[in-house]
């Protein structure tokens, strides 16, 4: 624990600043000084600038620890999805499935947050083996998110004769990348994967 | 006599010292043991919590700065 924390300037300094704050806020309540001067400035450390200083790299710690896999994993419903984004033969599409653009992540975080309440609220108590059959994505797999780096412009991605042939229905979203017999689902262990030429909703 | 001038500022920064006591721990739980609840307490309540008290603070101190200076003002001679 502690070389973790050493090892992480973010949260040594967070951690830091909150010791401090509250040592000086013990000495307030228990010695109970006359409200003068030197008083207030102790305060305003202990209250305003150390606390202030402590959330704001508590929270660019805090950002930085929800991108990692281990936050994610942190609920038992996302074990099998965790395990399968580590192993690297996995053939799912799951390491594709962040929204990518210049706000991607914060918009990932956002669409995180529901995440979090349907499973405080409804999923908490649930067994893997129920979680499976029960939890749904929200909205289909959008090609969106594919074409993002595949364009379906280049050369080689027009060489496959399904994707040229599928072109126009591609673009427009009447032909999911995810389809069976295509790339299949993001998730492929644990979902069926929607109909081809399934028309998908934005 | 409002209910902001009959608050003691000792006791009323009593409880802002203690309420950021509370936020810090907050915050510091999110950072030792970084999974989802902690750190959405950390980043909702626990900061509520931490600028209630700040306000609190900013509040007695103008209040007292406020009252000091009423009372250096010379009283009209009329």
């Amino acid at each position: 624990m502690v070389s973790w924390i050493i090892s992480n300037p973010l949260i040594a300094a967070a951690i830091a600043c909150a010791a401090a704050a509250a040592v000086l806020l013990v000495w307030y309540l228990v010695r109970r000084p006359a409200l003068n001067h030197a008083t207030k400035l102790v305060l305003l450390a202990g209250i305003g600038v150390l606390p202030l200083a402590t959330a704001m790299t508590g929270n660019v710690a805090g950002y930085e620890a929800t991108k990692a896999r281990q936050f994610c994993g942190a609920c038992h419903v996302m074990t099998p999805y965790k395990t399968d984004s580590e192993n690297p033969r996995s053939t799912a599409l799951a390491a594709r499935h962040a929204d990518y653009g210049m706000f991607g992540t914060i918009t990932t975080k956002l669409g995180g947050l529901r995440h979090v309440y349907e499973y405080t609220f409804h999923y908490r108590n649930m067994s893997l083996a129920e979680a499976r059959e029960k939890i749904h994505i929200l909205r289909p797999f959008q090609n969106a998110t594919c074409m993002h780096c595949h364009s379906t412009e280049g050369p080689s991605w027009n060489a496959i004769k399904e994707h040229a042939s599928l072109l126009d229905r591609v673009r427009g979203g009447e032909v999911s990348c995810a389809s069976e017999g295509c790339h299949g689902p993001a998730h492929p262990f644990s979902k069926p994967a929607p109909a081809p030429h399934q028309d998908h909703a934005p | 006599m409002t209910i902001w001038q009959r608050l003691s500022g000792l006791l009323t920064l009593r409880l802002s010292a203690v309420l950021t006591l509370i936020a810090l721990a907050l915050m510091v739980w999110s950072m030792l043991e970084p999974t989802p609840l902690p750190v959405m307490l950390a980043m909702t309540v626990g900061q509520g919590i931490g600028i209630l008290a700040f306000g609190i603070y900013i509040f007695i101190v103008v209040r007292e700065l406020l009252r000091e200076l009423r009372r250096a003002r010379p009283r009209d001679p009329s």
